[in-house]
C-alpha cells in the first residue's frame, strides 16, 4: 500500500491526466485522492469481492455495490434500466437495417453476427442516457427523444461492431463473447467486405440524420479507429513516450467514439458549445476508465467471464497500462516489452511480474481519476434520474467484471 | 519523397517477388481477376508502352482538368500513417502475400484504370459545367470546384480501398505451413485491411467536409455495392468467383450484375455526384449516372476481351477472370467448357488457362463481347451527346473511341 503514496508516481499520474489534453484537470490536494486509495482495498481483493456479490448477473451490475468511499445514495439507479424502452431493440434495429441494405444471404449473416443481443451495448446505453438528460437540461422536463437521437445512439452500437469485425481478423482471435469470432466462421475477405459493409449502411444512416456537424463528427471516429490501431503495431523505446504513446492509442481506439457519438448526441439535443464540450469530456473520460478496466480485467478475470481468452493483450504482444506501470519496478519488462513477448516464457512472466507489482492497482487508480472527472462533469447537468444514471455509470465502468 | 523511395524498394526487389512466386505456385498470391487488367497495365510500362491513342487520349485529358489524376493519390502517400505501412510492406518483400502486387499496381501507377476513374470524374464535371456563383469554391484554371474534385478523389480512394480489401488472404487451415509463412501472411492481412480502413475513413472524413449530405449518403451507398460485389455466385476458397452453370442464368446477366456492383456504380454514382455538387437538376445527374456506369461496363468488357486478343500481351497459361464476358458467352455457346471450369471450384488456379484460351479464342465469345462493349460505349456517347461542345466532352468522347481500340 505505502508504495503507492510513493511521490514519482503521483507526479507521474498527474502528467498522465494531462496528456489527455484536458484543459481542466482538477487541482485538488493529492493527499484526497492518496487517501481514498487509501480506504480502497487491493483492487484484485475488490474484484474478488464483487464478482462473488454478483454471480450471476450479468447486465445489471449497478446491482454490484458500490466500492468507493461515499458512494452515491443513488447507487440503486440501473442506467440500463432507465433507458431499455429505447435500448432493449437496438439489435433488432440494426439487423432489420443490415437487412433492407442487402439481398446477399451470406453478407447479411456474417454482418449481423455480433448484433445478437450479447454485448454490453455500453455505448449505445451512453447515448440515450446523455440524450435524455440533455433533454431535461435544456427543456427543464422530461422530453422524449427524437428519432435521431435514438438514430445515433444505434450507428454507435454499429459502428463499434465492425472494428470488431475487422480487429478479429487483425488479431486472428478465436472467441468473442463467448462464441467462436466470425474469422474463425467465414472466409477472411468476406468477412473484411462485412465490416466495410456494415461501416457504409452505418455512413448511409448519418447521411440520413441530415447534420452537417453530425457527419463531420462521427467521420472523426473512423478515422480515431484506424489510427489507433495503426499505433497499436509500433511502440515506442523509452518509458514516457511509451506511457504517451499509450494513452493516445487508448483515446483513439476506444474513448473517441463514446467522446464523439457523446457529442453528436449533444448537437441534437440542440446543446450550446459548452455543453457539447462537455458531453465530449464525459464520454471521453468514461471511455479511457474503461478501457484501462478493460486492460485490467484482461489480468484478473477468468476467461469465462470475458468470453474471450485471459491474458490476451499479452498475448498479441501488447503492453498495457498494468504492463507499463510494473515496468517502474521491474525494469526487466522493458526487454519483454521491446521484443511484445514473443519469446518462450514471456507472456508467463510478465503475467506473475504485474501481479507481483503495484501496477494493477495503479491502473484502477488511473481509470478512478477518469470516472471522478467524468462524474464531475455530469454533476454540471441539470438533476434527473438521467443524470443520476451518468454518474452511476462511472462505477459500473470501474467496478465491472467483464 | 516517400512514395519514390517505396517505388524504389519495390522495383528492386519487383523480379524478386516475381520469380519467387513463380516459384511457389502456391497459387494463393496470383492476381485478384478483376485487376489482372490493371496490373498488367502496369508491368507493361517496362515491357513496352501502352497503345499511343490511348496514351494520347488520356494526358491530354489530364491537361484539361489540370494536373495529372495520379497525383490525387499523393496526398495521401505523404501521410504518417502510410509512412508506417511502407514500412511493414518492407517487412513483406519477399513473402507471397498479394498486398505487395496490389501496392505495385498502385504505386506505379501506369495507364491502368485506377487513376483514369478520378479523371473521368473531372472531365465530367467540366463538361457539364457548374451553376456555382462563388468564386472562392472554384478551381478557376480547372474549370471545376473544389468539392468535385474531393469527390473524384474519393472515388479512387473507394476505389483502391477495395481493391486492398479484396486482396486479403483467406487463411484456412491446411494454406499455409505454420511458422513464417503463416506469420507473412497474417501480418500481410493485418496491414492489407488498415490501409484500405485508412482510404475509407479519409473517405469519410472527405465526405463529410463537403457538408452535403446527399452526396454523402449516395457514395456510402458505392461502398455497399462494392461489398456485395465480393458475395455474388460461386467462390473458390480464395473468393475468386467462379461462373454459374450456363443453364441457370443468361450470361449478360450474371455479368452485367457481377460488373455493376464491382465498379459501375461507384462511376456512376460518382459522376451523377458531381454533376449534383455543380448545381444540376437530379434528371439531369441521373443522366450522368447512366454515362458512368456504361462506361465502366465498356471498360470492363475491354479488360475482359485482352486476354484472347491476337497479338495479346497476356502471356499463355496465366490466369484470367472466370467470369469475364468472353468466358461467359463460350460457355452460354457451348456448355461442355463447363467441365473445365468446375476443376477450379475449390481454386481457380487449378484449371488449365491456357486450354480455356485457346478454345474461347476459337470460340464467339470475343465478338460477342466487343459488341457487348460497343453497346455499352454508345450509350455513354449517348449521354454526351446532350452536352454542350467543348474540350471536356472532346476528351471523354477520346477515352471511349480510344478504348475501342485498345
Amino acid at each position: 500500500m505505502a508504495c503507492l503514496g510513493s511521490v514519482r508516481l503521483c507526479a507521474r499520474v498527474e502528467k498522465l491526466c494531462q496528456i489527455g489534453q484536458n484543459a481542466q484537470v482538477r487541482r485538488k490536494a493529492s493527499s484526497v485522492r492518496l487517501k481514498q486509495l487509501v480506504d480502497q482495498p487491493l483492487t484484485r481483493s475488490a474484484v474478488k469481492s464483487c464478482q462473488a456479490a454478483a454471480a450471476g448477473s450479468s447486465r445489471l451490475l449497478s446491482s454490484v455495490r458500490s466500492q468507493q468511499p461515499g458512494s452515491l445514495p443513488e447507487y440503486r439507479i440501473d442506467p440500463y434500466q432507465l433507458v431499455d424502452d429505447d435500448l432493449k431493440n437496438v439489435h433488432l434495429d440494426v439487423q432489420e437495417e443490415l437487412r433492407r441494405h442487402t439481398g446477399h444471404d451470406e453478407l447479411y449473416t456474417i454482418a449481423q453476427y455480433y448484433f445478437d443481443g450479447q454485448g454490453k451495448c455500453l455505448r449505445p446505453m451512453l447515448c440515450l442516457l446523455l440524450s435524455h438528460a440533455l433533454n431535461f437540461h435544456i427543456h427543464k422536463k422530461d422530453v422524449p427523444l427524437s428519432d435521431k437521437q435514438k438514430r445515433v445512439a444505434m450507428i454507435a452500437e454499429m459502428v463499434h461492431s465492425a472494428s470488431l469485425i475487422h480487429d478479429d481478423v487483425i488479431d486472428c482471435s478465436d472467441f468473442r463473447r463467448g462464441k467462436p469470432s466470425v474469422n474463425v466462421l467465414w472466409n477472411h475477405k468476406k468477412v473484411a467486405m462485412s465490416g466495410d459493409f456494415i461501416l457504409a449502411v452505418a455512413s448511409i444512416l448519418i447521411a440520413r440524420i441530415n447534420n452537417d456537424d453530425v457527419t463531420i463528427c462521427l467521420g472523426q471516429v473512423l478515422t480515431d479507429l484506424v489510427q489507433g490501431e495503426f499505433m497499436q503495431l509500433g511502440s515506442k523505446e523509452t518509458e514516457n513516450e511509451r506511457f504517451t504513446h499509450y494513452l493516445t492509442k487508448t483515446y483513439r481506439k476506444t474513448a473517441s467514439l463514446i467522446a464523439n457519438y457523446l457529442k453528436a448526441e449533444s448537437m441534437l439535443a440542440g446543446a450550446d458549445e459548452g455543453l457539447t464540450e462537455l458531453a465530449f469530456q464525459y464520454g471521453r473520460n468514461v471511455g479511457l476508465a474503461f478501457q484501462l478496466v478493460d486492460d485490467l480485467l484482461d489480468f484478473v478475470a477468468s476467461s469465462s467471464a470475458l468470453g474471450k481468452p485471459a491474458a490476451a493483450d499479452l498475448k498479441l504482444g501488447l503492453a498495457t497500462a498494468p504492463v507499463l506501470f510494473a515496468c517502474e519496478k521491474y525494469p526487466e519488462l522493458n526487454a519483454m516489452i521491446m521484443r511484445r513477448f514473443q519469446e518462450p516464457g514471456d507472456v508467463e512472466h510478465a503475467f506473475e511480474l504485474v501481479h507481483k507489482s503495484q501496477g494493477l492497482e495503479q491502473t484502477q487508480f488511473l481509470a478512478r481519476k477518469h470516472c471522478i472527472e467524468a462524474q464531475r462533469l455530469a454533476e454540471r447537468i441539470a438533476e434527473s434520474p438521467y443524470q443520476k444514471g451518468l454518474l452511476v455509470v462511472t462505477d459500473l465502468v470501474l467496478n465491472r467484471m467483464k | 519523397m516517400l512514395s519514390s523511395k517505396v517505388n524504389r524498394l519495390l522495383a528492386q526487389r519487383g523480379p524478386l517477388i516475381a520469380r519467387s512466386m513463380t516459384a511457389r505456385s502456391a497459387g494463393v498470391c496470383q492476381a485478384h481477376l478483376h485487376t489482372v487488367g490493371a496490373q498488367r497495365g502496369a508491368v507493361s510500362q517496362h515491357a513496352q508502352n501502352p497503345k499511343p491513342d490511348w496514351t494520347k487520349a488520356v494526358s491530354e485529358a489530364e491537361k484539361i482538368v489540370g494536373y495529372p489524376t495520379s497525383f490525387l493519390n499523393l496526398r495521401w502517400l505523404l501521410s504518417d500513417e502510410i509512412a508506417n505501412v511502407a514500412l511493414h510492406l518492407r517487412k513483406l518483400v519477399g513473402s507471397n502475400h498479394p498486398l505487395l502486387k496490389t501496392a505495385k499496381g498502385l504505386l506505379y501507377s501506369g495507364k491502368n484504370n485506377m487513376q483514369a476513374w478520378g479523371l473521368i470524374v473531372l472531365l465530367l464535371s467540366k463538361a457539364a459545367g457548374h451553376h456555382n456563383v462563388n468564386e472562392m469554391e472554384e478551381d478557376k484554371a480547372a474549370g471545376v470546384l473544389h468539392s468535385q474534385r474531393s469527390l473524384a478523389e474519393v472515388t479512387e480512394m473507394i476505389r483502391t480501398s477495395h481493391l486492398v480489401h479484396k486482396g486479403l488472404v483467406n487463411i484456412h487451415p491446411g494454406l499455409v505451413e505454420e511458422g513464417v509463412a503463416l506469420n507473412d501472411m497474417t501480418f500481410g492481412n493485418k496491414i492489407a485491411l488498415l490501409s484500405g480502413d485508412y482510404l475509407l475513413s479519409n473517405c469519410c472524413v472527405e465526405l463529410a467536409a463537403l457538408r452535403n449530405q446527399e452526396i454523402t449518403e449516395l457514395m456510402s451507398s458505392a461502398v455497399r455495392d462494392l461489398t456485395e460485389s465480393e458475395f455474388v455466385g460461386q467462390r473458390d476458397q480464395q473468393n475468386n468467383p467462379v461462373p454459374s452453370h450456363p443453364s441457370e442464368c443468361s450470361p449478360v446477366d450474371e455479368w452485367t450484375l457481377r460488373s455493376e456492383l464491382s465498379g459501375g456504380r461507384l462511376l456512376g454514382k460518382s459522376c451523377e455526384g458531381t454533376l449534383r455538387l455543380g448545381g444540376h437538376s437530379k434528371e439531369f445527374s441521373q443522366e450522368g449516372y447512366k454515362f458512368g456506369k456504361h462506361l465502366a461496363l465498356a471498360w470492363q468488357a475491354c479488360l475482359d476481351m485482352e486476354p484472347f486478343l491476337p497479338g495479346s500481351q497476356h502471356s499463355a497459361g496465366t490466369a484470367f477472370s472466370l467470369v469475364s464476358a468472353p468466358v461467359l458467352f463460350h460457355l452460354q455457346y457451348d456448355s461442355s467448357l463447363y467441365d473445365l471450369i468446375q476443376v477450379g471450384a475449390e481454386n481457380v488456379h487449378d484449371v488449365d488457362y491456357a486450354k480455356i484460351q485457346s478454345i474461347v479464342s476459337k470460340g464467339p465469345g470475343l465478338a460477342m463481347t466487343k459488341r457487348l462493349r460497343q453497346e455499352h460505349a454508345q450509350k455513354a456517347m449517348e449521354v454526351l451527346a446532350a452536352f454542350e461542345q467543348n474540350d471536356a466532352r472532346t476528351a471523354l468522347s477520346n477515352i471511349i473511341v480510344a478504348m475501342g481500340e485498345l
